[in-house]
């Protein structure tokens, strides 16, 4: 086990070009969290079962927790923070918003990026609903009002 | 939603939720986004026997900032301790840290170091010797002659005994007197509650002011920096506890671990800030669990079913020390029992034992649920050794409203309420439900329902006195109209999810007049709160802290007109506060600004005589009486007789919780509470190897529900407001879990009336209910 950061990355996140010394074994997760700062992509199992933790690469969801730092070199990384800011919410987080589909909004940031990403994919609001949100915990909300809010952001017809 | 008060305003409307934004943009604040210059992190060590000594803890090898052991931690502090004691026990502290480990996750040690991945990499470095013992998980087996003794000096593994209710030769007599009996044996067994988000601390000691400030993931801060000051000698003014965003907590975060103590002791002794995020798999052995009780009980009837007794006898695991709580879990178990029923005589009996698992303490539901699965398990036995209907039987045996307010045999002072309006609705629904036809004849459908009456808001604190709960049931709120108009709240309960932010907002807004954008509610900061005993814990955050919060607004909207009416030369009594104008009802044309009206106060003008220019208010609350909201839950499930794998097809909640503030926030909070309830009927267990070795310690091997798990649920509201809780409201955080589980236990023992009075037992997963099916001979032929 070594802890010298040796190995050099460029990634993209966000848009913005990021240049990194990082340690062989650090997780994506605590790259863009703790060396970035992006601390909207939540850590909750590190065991890649919760999805709390994905963000997209290259536009495909991962979970952050089971992808090394290091493997991102050379990609584009969106996180939660790509998608809209406060004043602004996308329309995927307004939907959440008006439909109630965040309680304590621990689970929310890997949530939206997940349907994000399916939406990127060409995916339907069934495939998201059915296949991908099951990907994810949330101990909170009993997940009726995040496919409500997933049913409402596809029925605005937002896919282009 | 559909409730039957509307109201104009803001109580009672949906509103958006003030801080969902910032959540949904990354920008919350949980414990693990927060770094401070020169923080180090930390690592505790933990036992890895259930049972045992720690021989030698040797950090020769280790590098690290800090290493402290055992002893030392045991030197530097005072034990932890318990708030709620019953009677005959006698522990009621338990030490930071002891050689003796009795559990896998007991923390022994703490290891710090500049990083979280060099903090984990000392740990393998120490040279720890453990003298392993034999060690017992399961409450039963603990109790046989010879079993290995959690404590040998004690000479028995039964950490305290005491009845609860009527007593025994009543209900003894009761018992013979009754034609039917239905006696069963029910099982309960461990949760893990598994916030999103785990426990996690921030510590930072300043030796200038000789303060120590304590950023944690806490549903109770004040009583949390209490026990911090305790623990570590220091006075309660030393000690600040802020509490940010949490990312749930379910009860796991009721209270202060050891583990929080260790980081804070680290951080006193380095002077730097020290950081701890616990990781799951500690999640699953360190922190508290929930349930793991057996209940041999007994439910008693007439030949036509009018129910004459109800008694359990409880055995409760306490794990290896009695948490916090204790018994609280297993006695609100007792209390609870005879739900919306007519039961004239009713009691129970508390056995609560040591073993070599982790203790267990609140979580979600806190002993109601294991009442409702018992009590709604024999009533759905009972209807079918009657031949009657369950909703019939149900229907007759509660109580009717005309007959509330009453004291039940276990000492509720039940408030109000139609109970019997609940199960018509969920009926109404289910009788309207025209389920799809099974896809195949190995496919068995069934629905039932589970009725419940519900403890929330602790508590009158003479009323907690009394059973040993030690800590106040009041709560303050501070409410204060700033020089700008704007509104500042500050309450020492806590949001973790639940929202209570936004509802706290919508209770001051509506009795000020002003908008909610124009609200700010402080919560989680010891340095800003008014003193909060209990905090975030038992649906207590809305009927207690939001009753507060009623009354102080109220008074500062009285000061506002008092000081209104002066100036108007009008009574304040025939003025009117409306969207930032204050005017002689009915005439919007007369009045003043609000804004002008503050500004001037603040400036300590336009005051009449002996009215003081602040415009805050405070008040106490202490509520009068717990507040009882019920429900009827009613599930529709599929089983499938080949694999075991039970569906659930549709859901019905009937509800009243009291005046209700925000209908999104409350279907919100039953909707989770159901997928909790869900998680235990048919997946959830802690699993343990029979000397104590935890078997579940990752989301793989403990499933809880996913979306594809949880059905859409269709709810009906209506409000019966709680007599004695200003602005009415009663509890709703808890009730969808307490039910759900026995709505569905019950709908599976509809579809399979062959194994049904074997349904006895959690979670109802596809192996156990195969083995049944497959013993009952549905595999045959
Ligand atoms: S934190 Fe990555 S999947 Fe749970
Ligand atoms: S909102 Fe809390 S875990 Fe999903």
């Amino acid at each position: 086990m070594t802890g010298e950061p040796d190995i050099r990355i460029t990634t993209t996140v966000n848009d913005v070009t990021v240049e990194a010394q990082v340690e062989g074994r650090t997780l994506l997760s605590d790259f863009l969290r703790h060396d970035v700062g992006l601390t909207g992509t939540h850590v909750a199992c590190e065991h890649g079962v919760c999805g709390a933790c994905t963000v997209l690469v290259d536009d495909q969801p991962v979970r952050s927790c089971l992808m090394l730092a290091a493997q991102v070199d050379g990609c584009r990384v969106d996180t939660v923070e790509s998608l809209g800011t406060q004043d602004d919410l996308s329309p995927l987080q307004s939907a959440m918003w008006a439909e109630h589909g965040l309680q304590c909004g621990f689970c929310t940031p890997g949530i939206l990026m997940t349907v994000e990403g399916g939406r990127r994919a060409g995916l339907d609001v069934r495939q998201v609903v059915e296949d991908a949100l099951p990907g994810h915990l949330c101990r909170c909300t009993g997940y009726q009002n995040i496919r409500n809010a997933i049913e409402s952001y596809f029925a605005q017809g937002v896919q282009a | 939603m559909r409730t039957d008060t509307d109201r104009p305003g803001l109580v009672g409307s949906s509103v958006k939720r003030v801080n969902d934004p910032r959540l949904l943009v990354g920008r919350g604040r949980f414990i693990d986004d927060i770094s401070m210059p020169g923080m180090a992190h930390a690592t505790i060590v933990r036992s890895t026997i259930p049972s045992g000594t720690v021989t030698s803890f040797d950090v020769a090898d280790c590098e690290a900032l800090l290493v402290l052991g055992v002893d030392e931690i045991a030197a530097a502090t005072r034990p932890i301790p318990c708030v709620w004691i019953a009677p005959g026990q006698e522990q009621v502290e338990v030490p930071v840290a002891s050689r003796q480990v009795r559990y896998v996750g007991q923390p022994i040690g703490i290891v710090v170091a500049p990083s979280r991945a060099e903090a984990e990499d000392a740990v393998e470095c120490l040279a720890i010797d453990l003298a392993a013992e034999d060690g017992v998980a399961d409450s039963l087996q603990a109790l046989e002659p010879g079993a290995p003794l959690v404590y040998p000096e004690r000479g028995s593994n039964i950490g305290v005994e005491f009845p609860i209710g009527d007593p025994s030769e009543l209900v003894e007599e009761a018992m013979a007197s009754a034609a039917v009996v239905v006696s069963r044996r029910l099982r309960i067994p461990r949760i893990v509650p598994s916030p999103l988000e785990t426990r996690g601390v921030i510590a930072d000691w300043n030796p200038g002011l000789e303060q120590l400030t304590v950023w944690m993931s806490t549903q109770t801060p004040h009583h949390v920096r209490d026990h911090i000051a305790h623990s570590l000698r220091l006075r309660a003014d030393q000690v600040r506890v802020v509490a940010g965003d949490v990312g749930g907590g379910f009860g796991s975060k009721e209270h202060l671990y050891a583990d929080e103590l260790l980081v804070c002791l680290a951080a006193m002794r380095l002077g730097r800030p020290v950081k701890w995020i616990e990781d799951r798999v500690e999640h699953f052995t360190a922190t508290f669990h929930g349930r793991d009780a057996y209940h041999d009980a007994r439910l008693a009837m007439t030949e036509d079913g009018t129910f004459l007794a109800i008694h359990t006898s409880i055995t409760g695991n306490l794990g290896a020390h009695f948490s916090n709580v204790g018994t609280g879990p297993f006695r609100v178990s007792a209390v609870m029992l005879p739900g919306p029923y007519r039961l004239p005589v009713a009691g129970a009996s508390i056995r609560a034992v040591f073993t070599n698992t982790t203790p267990t303490g609140a979580y979600r539901g806190f002993g109601m649920q294991e009442a409702a699965w018992v009590r709604e398990r024999l009533v759905d036995e009972a209807a079918r050794e009657l031949g009657m209907s369950a909703i019939e039987l149900r229907r007759k045996n509660m109580y009717r409203s005309d007959e509330l307010p009453l004291v039940t045999p276990t000492f509720q002072e039940y408030d109000s309420g139609d109970y019997g309006r609940a199960l018509d609705l969920v009926d109404a629904r289910v009788r309207a439900y025209a389920p799809a036809p099974p896809a195949s004849a190995r496919i068995r459908q069934g629905i039932a329902v589970a009725t419940h009456v519900e403890f929330t808001g602790l508590g009158p604190s003479k009323a907690q006195d009394i059973v040993g709960f030690r800590l106040g049931g009041y709560e303050t709120a501070v409410v204060r109209m700033e020089p700008d108009g704007s509104v500042f709240v500050s309450s020492g309960v806590m949001g973790m999810g639940q929202g209570i932010e936004t509802t706290l907002a919508q209770l001051a807004a509506d009795r000020l007049g002003v908008p909610l954008e124009r609200v700010r509610v402080q919560l989680g900061d010891t340095g800003v709160a008014p003193y909060s005993a209990a905090g975030s814990i038992a649906s207590r955050s809305m009927t207690v802290g939001g009753g507060a919060v009623v009354r102080a607004s109220t008074a500062l909207r009285e000061k506002i007109l008092r000081i209104a009416g002066a100036k108007l030369e009008v009574s304040p009594s025939d003025l009117e506060l409306v969207e930032g104008q204050i005017h002689v009802k009915g005439d919007p044309r007369t009045g003043t600004s609000l804004e002008e009206l503050v500004t001037r106060a603040w400036l300590g003008l336009d005051l009449p005589e002996g009215e003081s220019p602040d415009l805050e208010c405070k008040y106490v609350h202490e509520p009068l009486n717990i507040s009882y909201p019920y429900a009827t839950h009613a599930a529709a499930v599929s089983v499938d007789l080949d694999t075991g794998q039970v569906a659930v097809d549709a859901y019905w909640v009937a509800h009243d919780s009291g005046v209700v503030v925000n209908p999104m926030i409350v279907d919100g909070q039953i909707m989770g509470g159901v997928a909790q309830g869900l998680g235990i009927a048919l997946f959830e267990k802690m699993l343990y190897a029979d000397d104590g070795q935890p078997l579940s310690t990752t989301f793989m091997d403990y499933l809880i529900p996913l979306s594809s798990d949880v059905p859409t649920m269709v709810m009906d509201h209506y409000e019966t407001p709680a007599p004695h809780i200003p602005g009415g409201m009663k509890g709703v955080g808890e009730g969808g879990t307490i039910v759900a589980p026995a709505a569905i236990g019950n709908a599976i023992a509809a579809a399979l009336p062959e194994i049904a009075e074997q349904i006895l037992e959690t979670p109802l997963s596809p192996g156990r209910l195969w083995t049944l099916i497959h013993k009952a001979g549905l595999h045959d032929g």
